[in-house]
């Protein structure tokens, strides 16, 4: 009873495909049902050949939406017939020859040369005679390259036919499987184009049309045409956008230098009160504070790897320049901060402003700093607070991005609960979504400072002075142990920073059990 | 100066961009929901919903999940907008407020518990407890007090200095509840509030409820999918689907009398032995109801709100009819054992 209910929903459903294979091919339907329901009945590969698309590859992919197939099967097509052009038309081996040709008449001038020579009975006639031998000796090797060269071609013919129809009868058996995969992901989603077009037939042929003729002749051309080896650039066209940005650049610098210098000093006040602090201040206080801050923020551990580090950063004598480049990535991760995280908030509330800062915070992270340099050069000169800038330019997006991901993030039954009991929204934020967000908040800030620390050695390219300049000039001069101390040094500091700013935020509460 | 608490009148919200067009071709050619989503992209979440919740109600919105029913229990602190019609709390016309005075009554006069919880994770029982009286800026000692009051109301000594996720999930709930009664609101919403619990947890967390809502007087809107749930909790249930009230009114009526077929389905399983009482089933007294031989003076007498189950209890001490009387005394009916058997099979008209 069952069984025969069973074939009957088979044949019932071996109809209903066969009338969406037709609906689905256009053409040749039932050629293409059969074809399907073979390969859908077996459980291994199957042999299914496809005549059209062997023989009309490229044209069957294009016609039948296949693009993935016609681009595979066009760039088969034209590797096997640029080789049998060559193999027939090309001149193979014509630089040889030439080379031959020009070798044997610089031989025979020699020889006439050192006849000459013999008969005024000159010194030098055996020497040129010498020269003459060898130049023709070259010029038969290069003739007999150039003959083995054109042998060659029957080799390249028979390497292309051979390759053709092993390409044409590949895509005849690719071409079914292929096609009933595409037949799939159409009874699914019906965007997926189908039939038979013979606008995709045009587009394809047109294409071929193009490119075929191109590649013969390029490679089989002796010395094809220059425009087509190499794009004909304008270079007037560069020049003149070069040069554009540049006075752009120059008329910025010098409207806006008042701008510029407003930011280069209220910078500057901000590192210099950092400097005095972390400078000036004589080093056994500075040590004292800060392992302090390290054992009752982050704990014993941390305060034991702390003494190690300080310990390394004042026996190498690195105690000025470490200080120097804390303040100053401590200027710059402020700032970070400081803009960053209500940056993201705002990023995180208001839809238009997210969409306009995620493609600049992109162009912030990957643009290569060097770029960025110069701009910063002519608009802020350079020192500490465009070393701080330029900083700030690489740094900034972890800490904008992180915070707005961590107030996305906070589950809106929650939100919901605290508004449902009258809470405002200055409310909601600061006691809320902040604390909720914390988590998330916080790898930001410590990326940011990670972030940072890395451009110290690029910031000293523009005379931000600290531990960078002497990984720098360790480059200069190839020093390898200088750098791998200073570069040491550097990773210490980033990492006091990065443990102690990690304790001063952790989450208040209970630890969870 | 009615006694009711809270007032819906012919409420609907349509969600979408155009909702305010697809209101207007609803109130003026009648569209159905199907043609709104196709005409305007728009999704009809209530469809003219109107009720009313006297003072010390507890009145259960049953439907299931896509119904409108977490979306109405939303509008009545304005949680959501409505698109139309009128919403009064407390004498207070909802969408009149300003965001401020919105702000007060959320914080001092409705108490809401959601099926999650929606407890904060960061602060400790007590600051969750504490949290509507914090946004009223009651001074901390003093709101420390009263959410220790309100811990103890729902059997949560002892807890207070705990984080929520060290509690389990019906704890969590009673803090829930706790917050909800701090700031002793009139009112209580209740958004399925005992779905994501066990059984039994459920059903002793529904009994704790019920006796502190009496007890407190508070009026609720309670929200459930489970009938069961509606039963024992509600003094009047409304049935909902697709955004539509289809059926308001007590258990004992919706039991009794389902409004379709809809609402037959639903109570199909439910026991009628509590809910059902007396003069439901009873029959008329007269000659075609008493025998002539009976004598009905021996007969058991009992008040015409005895349930079921209590007329069974009667019934097997007696082999007369059982007579019904009304609060005053009067004979108002007779129950016989056929009477009572096809009541208790039920629906009578079966």
């Amino acid at each position: 009873m069952n069984n025969t209910n069973a074939k009957a929903d088979t044949s019932l459903m071996q109809k209903e495909q066969s009338e969406s294979v037709h609906r689905f091919t256009e053409r040749s339907g039932d050629y293409y049902s059969a074809q399907f329901e073979k390969i859908q009945s077996s459980t291994s590969a199957t042999l299914s050949f496809n005549l059209a698309a062997a023989v009309f590859g490229p044209f069957w992919g294009a016609a039948r939406n296949i693009w993935g197939f016609f681009w595979l099967s066009t760039i088969a097509l034209l590797f096997a017939l640029v080789q049998l052009g060559r193999g027939l038309w090309g001149e193979l081996g014509a630089d040889k020859l030439a080379q031959a040709a020009r070798l044997g008449s610089k031989s025979q001038e020699m020889a006439a040369k050192a006849q000459v020579a013999l008969e005024a009975g000159a010194a030098n006639a055996e020497a040129l005679l010498r020269n003459s031998t060898n130049l023709q000796r070259a010029a038969d090797k290069a003739s007999a390259a150039a003959n083995e060269a054109a042998a060659g071609a029957e080799q390249l013919v028979m390497f292309g036919g051979v390759f053709l129809v092993a390409v044409m009868v590949l895509q005849g058996l690719l071409a079914n499987l292929v096609y009933e995969k595409k037949y799939c992901r159409w009874r699914a989603d019906y965007s997926e184009k189908s039939g038979f077009s013979y606008a995709n037939l045009l587009v394809g042929s047109l294409m071929l049309a193009v490119m075929l003729p191109l590649m013969l002749y390029r490679f089989t051309a002796t010395k094809p045409v220059a425009w087509l080896v190499e794009f004909p650039a304008n270079k007037s066209i560069f020049n003149s956008a070069s040069s554009w940005l540049d006075s752009a650049f120059d008329t910025v610098a010098l409207y806006g230098a008042g701008f510029f210098d407003g930011i280069t000093s209220s910078i500057r006040v901000l590192l210099d009160g950092l400097e005095v602090v972390l400078v000036d201040t004589p080093w056994p206080v500075i040590t004292l504070v800060i392992l302090f801050m390290a054992w009752r923020l982050a704990g014993p551990r941390v305060a034991i790897f702390t003494v190690a580090a300080l310990a390394y950063l004042a026996f190498l004598g690195y105690w000025e320049k470490s200080m120097a480049t804390i303040a100053l990535l401590g200027a710059a991760a402020t700032l970070c901060i400081l803009v960053g995280v209500p940056f993201g908030i705002l990023c995180a509330k208001n839809r238009t402003v997210d969409s306009i800062a995620r493609p600049i915070l992109d162009f912030m992270q990957t643009m290569p700093a060097f770029v960025y340099l110069i701009p910063i050069i002519a608009f802020f000169g350079t020192g500490k607070p465009p070393g701080i800038l330029a900083t700030l330019i690489f740094g900034m997006p972890p800490v904008v991005r992180l915070t707005a991901l961590g107030i996305k993030q906070v589950p809106p039954s929650i939100v919901e609960g605290a508004l449902a009991f009258g809470c405002s929204r200055r409310k909601l934020l600061l006691d809320v979504e902040i604390p909720l967000a914390m988590t998330s908040i916080l790898a930001g800030i410590n990326q940011t400072i990670l972030m940072c620390l890395s451009m110290v050695v690029i910031a000293s390219l523009i005379g931000a002075e600290g531990l960078g300049t002497d990984v720098l000039m360790a480059l200069q001069f190839a020093a390898k142990g200088q750098g791998l101390l200073a570069g040491l040094a550097i990773l210490f500091c980033a990492m006091i920073i990065d443990r102690i700013v990690q304790g001063c935020f952790k989450p208040t509460g209970r630890p969870a059990d | 100066m009615t006694t009711d608490v809270i007032q819906l009148e012919n409420v609907w919200k349509i969600f979408g961009d155009n909702s305010e067009q697809a209101m207007k071709a609803i109130r003026d050619e009648g569209l159905d929901k199907a043609a709104v989503l196709e005409r305007f992209g728009c999704v009809v979440g209530i469809a003219d919903v109107s009720f009313t919740v006297p003072r010390g109600e507890i009145f259960c919105i049953m439907g299931l999940s896509g119904s409108g029913k977490s979306t109405l229990i939303r509008h009545l602190n304005r949680l959501i907008e409505p698109t139309a019609g009128k919403i009064k709390v407390l004498e207070r016309d909802m969408s009149a407020l300003d965001d401020k005075e919105l702000r007060g009554v959320r914080a001092k006069h409705i108490g809401m518990v959601f099926q999650h919880m929606a407890l904060l994770p960061h602060r400790t029982v007590l600051d969750n407890v504490a949290f509507p009286l914090e946004v009223q800026k009651v001074p901390k000692f003093k709101r420390w007090e009263i959410s220790q009051h309100a811990l103890s109301l729902v059997n949560l000594d002892g807890f207070e200095y705990r984080l929520p996720h060290q509690l389990s999930g019906g704890m969590q709930q009673r803090v829930g509840l706790a917050r909800a009664l701090a700031s002793d609101p009139e009112v209580l919403l209740m958004d399925e509030p005992f779905s994501a619990l066990d059984p039994l947890i459920r059903h002793e967390l529904q009994n704790q409820f019920v006796s502190l809502t009496k007890t407190l007087q508070k009026t609720t809107v309670f929200i459930t999918h489970d009938l069961d749930e509606a039963i024992r909790i509600g003094d009047r249930i409304a049935i909902m689907k697709d955004g539509r009230l289809i059926q308001t009114g007590t258990p004992e009526e919706i039991v009794m009398h389902p409004a379709d077929d809809y609402v037959a389905d639903f109570v199909k399983g439910i026991s009628n032995l509590k809910l059902v009482s007396a003069h439901s089933i009873m029959a008329q007294l007269n000659s075609d109801t008493v025998p002539a031989d009976v004598d009905l003076g021996a007969a058991i007498r009992t008040d015409e709100n005895t349930s079921l189950e209590e007329l069974i209890d009667l019934s097997v001490t007696t082999d007369l009819p059982i007579v019904i009387t009304d609060e005053t005394g009067a004979e108002v009916g007779i129950v016989s054992k056929d009477t009572l058997l096809t009541g208790i099979k039920g629906k009578g008209d079966e």
